[in-house]
């Protein structure tokens, strides 16, 4: 006995419903097709946009967002948010300013860490107390503001001697920022430990049903505690960047960041609830997130506006990349 | 505007309807006459349900035609279909559970139950009395709905999808799809009794896995078969077998449980040593499982026996109690402690619990046993495409590929996958099987039937939480009766002395 599925050979079904495949297909490809038309907008609005110098100070300023973007991805990736991530990176622009004189060249492994325990304590607490990690992040995000406040005495910390962090500012090649070779290379590296190993399997099963996870002896608490402890390292070392940028921390120095990390992420077509995505989609949308911001006084458009646009272009985002079938109630 | 008693209340032809890579419908045909209960049954992956969707306006077909008494409609939603009077109870029970009987009856259409904006309970309990008078039940409207047990909600849901009567001045056509697949045998009783109501002023759309009650409370039945009509027959003196011979399009074989394959029980190989198992909802439970034996649990719905699986499976507290396997003690403190000392389960609730639908069906084969299709820390393509197609050999497992998202393939195929999850690696001991078969047809139920005789015989010792009180005397050595989160009997159950499904209900109330 038998049970037939209703399949067309593989072979007609490719031809006979090409329609849907080819729309889904250009879904996937939506960030990048995004990222070249702002690309060729920008070149037709300013001329001088298409310039190695012009390039190269976009490749600067995204890195850091590439670098928060990719880490939190992870969360989002098991249907949770983390909105510390600006808060985490300012506290730790402030302990880089503040440890730089001390530790030396140990400073920058140390602000890391010490971030990433920060992410490890707030993924405990998601975890054991089974907290929203909405909330968790959100408290965290005003505790730990607060925190830098504090340490910093609430003004920026001037580095004096910054010469362990300043290759970061180096030029590959000459023209390549170091930050941005890094971002990449941070992208680079989560995607093939998510690619190689049994993680993809583990984090998409939790972000697509955590029940279905847990009873199948994937170790979701694990995979959960573990995307914040990146996701709290990434926040460091994009704080390391600018840092390396500014020559000084400050309690409030990365926070105009969350936004547009999550827009990066949301841009890029990770579903927000959890899943489906990817790192190499949240570069992109980085990208076109920097590009905007870099965009907006080119065309003309006070950069006063740039706030109303992270809001617009995460709800569309959000919009067009929810899978509708998976949501039931709306919260 | 009257119609004449002879146009059928519903009548659908050539619907077709195509979903990437598969045609759920291919030009199905069918009739529902005015009060009539008409029967649908095929497959998995048949259609039934795409048609049902069709009928209420959730799929919108891709060609055809439907027409309520005569009249070629198009239905783009549910309220299109309520204002033509077809209404569907849902399976997955819609009803909002802090809410009173009353308030889900009438939500969103609570007309004089509510004035400026604030409920009049007066009015509310009224208007809702009288749709549950409509099917006669006695449930108090004010009560809340997760207060009542599973079969008095689901005639909740049918007091609400009756509101359509309000709607369209014609007799309502009412669409169940597979609604005893959660009920128990006394439940189902209560559901038919209503079915049978609802046929003096409505006509209804059942389908079932059963085919026996499909017989049973039926008057027609028509058969799908690959998104096709092939067929129908007057339910009146038709027996299963025939309607099983038109589903398949062959005959099938009558060894349904397989008895011949089973499994010779290494009782002095004790596997699984149960004592004093307590938890939130079962207390002092003994349980003994031998190598090669299958023990089927039953009990009523609060019975607890899901419960005791679950806390096999570290998938719910334990209180007190040990465990033993293979007569070393063990702690399962979680799910992953269960899976590494060897244990297995099969959850009930396969699309949310057993599977992860987007997900591939090697990537779900694979997901309990990562090492089966790793080298070192790395996952091996080769590794796993052998491992993976090997398993979909073995099992006969109908995928376009392992790389199928697994919730395109059918409910058959999908728990087959579930299963092999277990056996990737070869080192399954002990296999909780909570309704390996809910909702799989006739023929997917006797190859997991089959598929556990296998692993029994390879020594595997498995717990069952059968679906029914024939399948479990099939397929069980020995049969436990639980009642209220205890072992009230053991009733022995070897090839051959069968106990009669009176025994066991006797002990179980
Ligand atoms: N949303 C969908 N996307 C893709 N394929 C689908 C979708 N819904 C159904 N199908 C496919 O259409 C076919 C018919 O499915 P349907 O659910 O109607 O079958 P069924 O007869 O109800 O089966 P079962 O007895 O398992 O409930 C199956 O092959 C199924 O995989
Ligand atoms: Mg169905």
């Amino acid at each position: 006995m038998s049970t037939p599925v209703a399949l067309k050979p593989a072979a007609e079904a490719a031809t006979g419903d090409g329609g849907p495949r080819l729309g889904r297909r250009l879904t996937g490809f939506m960030p990048l097709i995004a990222l070249l038309a702002l690309v060729v907008a920008l070149a037709i609005a300013d001329p001088g946009f298409l310039t190695q110098r012009s390039l190269t100070a976009v490749a600067r300023t995204a890195a850091p967002l590439i670098v928060l973007a990719a880490a939190a991805t992870l969360i989002v990736l098991c249907g949770g948010i983390d909105l510390s991530i600006a808060a985490v990176a300012s506290l730790s622009t402030v302990l880089l300013a503040l440890w730089l004189p001390h530790l030396g060249g140990l400073a920058t492994p140390a602000v890391i860490l010490a971030a990433a325990s920060i992410g490890a304590v707030q993924g405990v607490a998601h975890v054991l107390l089974r907290i929203p990690s909405f909330i968790v992040t959100l408290g965290g995000m005003s505790i730990l503001s607060a925190v830098a406040l504090v340490v910093s005495g609430a003004g920026t910390v001037r580095v004096v001697d910054d010469s362990t962090v300043k290759w970061l500012e180096l030029y590959v090649g000459g023209y390549v920022p170091m930050s941005f070779v890094m971002a990449l290379v941070v992208v680079a590296l989560i995607a093939l430990a998510l690619r190689l190993t049994p993680l993809r399997s583990w984090i998409s099963a939790t972000g697509y049903s955590e029940s279905a996870a847990r009873l199948a002896g994937t170790p979701v608490d694990l995979v959960k505690i573990g995307a914040f402890v990146v996701s709290g390292a990434g926040a460091g070392f994009a704080a390391i960047m600018l840092v390396s940028r500014q020559f000084s921390g400050g309690p409030t120095m990365a926070d105009n960041l969350l936004l547009p990390a999550v827009a990066a992420i949301v841009v890029g077509g990770t579903a927000i609830t959890g899943g489906h995505g990817s790192v190499w989609r949240s570069l992109a949308g980085a990208l076109v997130v920097t590009l905007l911001r870099v965009g907006l006084p080119i065309v003309g458009v006070p950069s006063a506006y740039e706030q109303i646009l992270y809001g617009v272009i995460i709800v569309i985002a959000v919009t067009l990349t929810l899978d509708w079938s998976k949501v039931s109630i709306i919260k | 505007m009257s119609v004449p008693a002879s146009t059928p209340a519903l009548e659908v032809r050539g619907l077709v309807k195509h979903y990437p890579g598969v045609t759920a419908l291919d030009g199905v045909d069918l009739v529902v006459r005015q009060h009539e209960v008409l029967g649908l049954v095929g497959e998995n992956g048949a259609g039934k349900s795409t048609l049902l969707k069709a009928l209420v306006g959730l799929v919108v077909p891709d060609a055809g035609e439907i027409r309520v008494r005569g009249e070629a409609v198009k239905l783009r939603s549910v309220v299109d279909a309520a204002d033509h009077g077809i209404g569907m109870v849902f399976q997955e029970q819609s009803l909002v559970p802090n809410l009173t009987a009353a308030e889900n009856i009438l939500l969103g259409g609570e007309g004089p139950g509510v004035r400026r904006g604030v409920y009049r309970w007066d009015a509310m309990r009224r208007l809702a009395q009288e749709q549950l008078d409509k099917i006669g039940s006695n449930i108090d409207p004010l009560v809340r709905t997760d207060a009542l047990s599973f079969a008095d909600r689901q005639m909740v849901e049918i007091a609400k999808v009756l509101r359509i009567e309000q709607r369209s001045q014609h007799p309502p056509v009412i669409v169940l799809d597979e609604p005893t697949s959660v009920l128990e045998a006394k439940e189902i009783e209560t559901l038919f009794a209503q079915i049978r109501r609802l046929r003096e002023f409505a006509s209804v759309v059942f389908v079932s896995h059963r085919l026996d009650e499909v017989l049973e409370v039926c008057d027609r039945v028509a058969v799908l078969r690959n998104g096709q009509s092939v067929g129908e027959l007057a339910a009146a003196g038709a027996v299963p077998r025939e309607l099983h011979r038109m589903m398949i399009g062959s005959t099938g074989s009558d060894d349904h449980y397989h008895e011949n394959a089973a499994a010779v029980v290494e009782s002095e190989r004790p596997r699984l040593t149960v004592r004093g198992l307590s938890g939130t909802s079962f207390q002092d439970v003994d349980l003994d499982v031998a190598a090669g034996e299958i023990v089927a649990i039953v009990g009523v719905h609060g019975s607890g026996r899901e419960d005791v699986c679950r806390a096999l499976f570290g998938a719910e507290p334990v209180t007190a109690g040990e465990i033993r396997m293979d007569g070393k003690k063990i702690n399962i403190s979680g799910t992953r402690a269960a899976c590494a000392a060897g244990i297995g389960y099969v959850p009930a609730e396969r699309k949310t619990e057993g599977m992860v639908g987007p997900m591939s069906v090697a990537e779900n084969m694979t997901l309990a046993k990562q090492r089966s299709r790793c080298a070192g820390p790395f996952v091996a393509p080769g590794k796993q495409a052998a491992v993976v197609d090997r398993w979909i050999d073995r099992l006969c497992i109908r995928t376009p590929g392992r790389d199928t998202p697994i919730q395109r393939l059918s409910g058959g195929n999908q728990q087959k996958v579930v299963l092999a999850r277990w056996l990737v690696d070869g080192d399954i001991r002990l296999l909780l099987l909570d309704h390996p078969t809910r909702g799989l047809d006739i023929g997917a139920r006797s190859e997991v039937y089959r598929l556990m005789r296998e692993l029994a015989a390879s020594g595997v010792a498995t717990v069952l939480l059968a679906d029914s009180l024939e399948e479990a005397i099939g397929m069980a050595d020995r049969i436990l009766v639980m009642n209220d989160g205890r072992v009230v009997s053991e009733v022995a159950c070897p090839a051959g002395g069968k106990p009669s499904p009176l025994d066991l209900v006797k002990e179980m109330v």
